[in-house]
């Protein structure tokens, strides 16, 4: 798994790659709480993410409480049918931001 | 059996007589072979007929099942030994895990109401949600989890 971040718009845009899972999941989870400390909206690039575990998931949803509690954004988009299904198998499509290019994910 | 395969290549019917397809793997409780096993069950899925779906998510479960006894049976300790045993049968896959670990909760491998600000305890929810069925055996000094999955059109949920 690789993610690296850039700044567009005032924005964090992190590119996440290859498989998440229980091995790489904490290192990711560590890297989004350092940048959201840094920014008002995170926008998290899934596009190249290969696999996702439940491990990954709640990651990105430990991520997604802490944003709620600062007031600040989390967006993902580029989610391919490997991490679409995950979500939807644990039924938490609707509480994330999605949107499917990074063009509409900066427009949230 | 008509089906599509996948990427995975084409593999004669399973002669009657040639007993069911079988492979087995020991592993350390080490994070990093979960990518390897993935690898093998999603070919052997692939390879048996079922279709890309179904073979992302059995992958998922057997991840699952072995995430949760890396961290629960062995509380992450890398170093101790994983037992997976994958096997095909007419109308069926089974995975067999067996660890030496500290016995499971019964409770916690009860799936239990999805809380969407849980931290733990989707791993079960998904193994469930996937699989046919889903045993768990507590023998003398081990742990014994088994996951069925039916073939498309066999029976049960597949």
């Amino acid at each position: 798994m690789k993610a690296q971040t850039r700044q567009q718009s005032g924005v964090t845009i992190v590119d996440v790659s290859g498989d998440i899972d229980m091995g790489t999941s904490p290192g990711l989870r560590k890297m989004l709480m350092e940048s959201l400390k840094r920014t008002s909206r995170l926008v998290l690039n899934l596009r190249e993410v290969r696999y996702i575990d439940s491990s990954g998931i709640a990651s990105l949803v430990e991520v997604l409480m802490k944003a709620r509690n600062m007031k600040k954004q989390l967006v993902l988009f580029g989610l391919n049918k490997a991490v679409q299904e995950v979500l939807q198998l644990t039924r938490l499509t609707t509480i994330f931001e999605i949107r499917e290019t990074e063009e509409e994910a900066l427009q949230v | 059996m008509s089906c599509n395969k996948g990427n995975a290549p084409e593999l004669p019917p399973i002669p009657a007589a040639s007993g069911p397809l079988k492979f087995q793997m020991r592993m350390s409780s080490n994070p990093r072979l979960l990518a390897v096993v993935r690898s093998s069950v999603s070919e052997f899925s692939a390879a048996l007929g079922f279709d890309d779906k179904q073979r992302r998510r059995i992958t998922l479960a057997v991840d699952e099942a072995l995430s949760n006894v890396m961290r629960h049976a062995y509380n992450n300790q890398c170093d101790h030994e994983i037992e997976l045993n994958c096997r095909a049968q007419n109308d069926c896959l089974e995975f067999t895990f067996i660890d030496r670990g500290v016995p499971a909760d019964p409770a916690r491998i009860c799936a239990q109401p999805l809380d969407e600000v849980a931290l733990g305890g989707r791993g079960t929810h998904l193994i469930r949600e996937i699989m046919d069925e889903v045993r768990y055996e507590r023998l003398p000094g081990q742990n014994r989890l088994h996951l069925k999955k039916y073939m498309p059109g066999a029976r049960g949920k597949a």
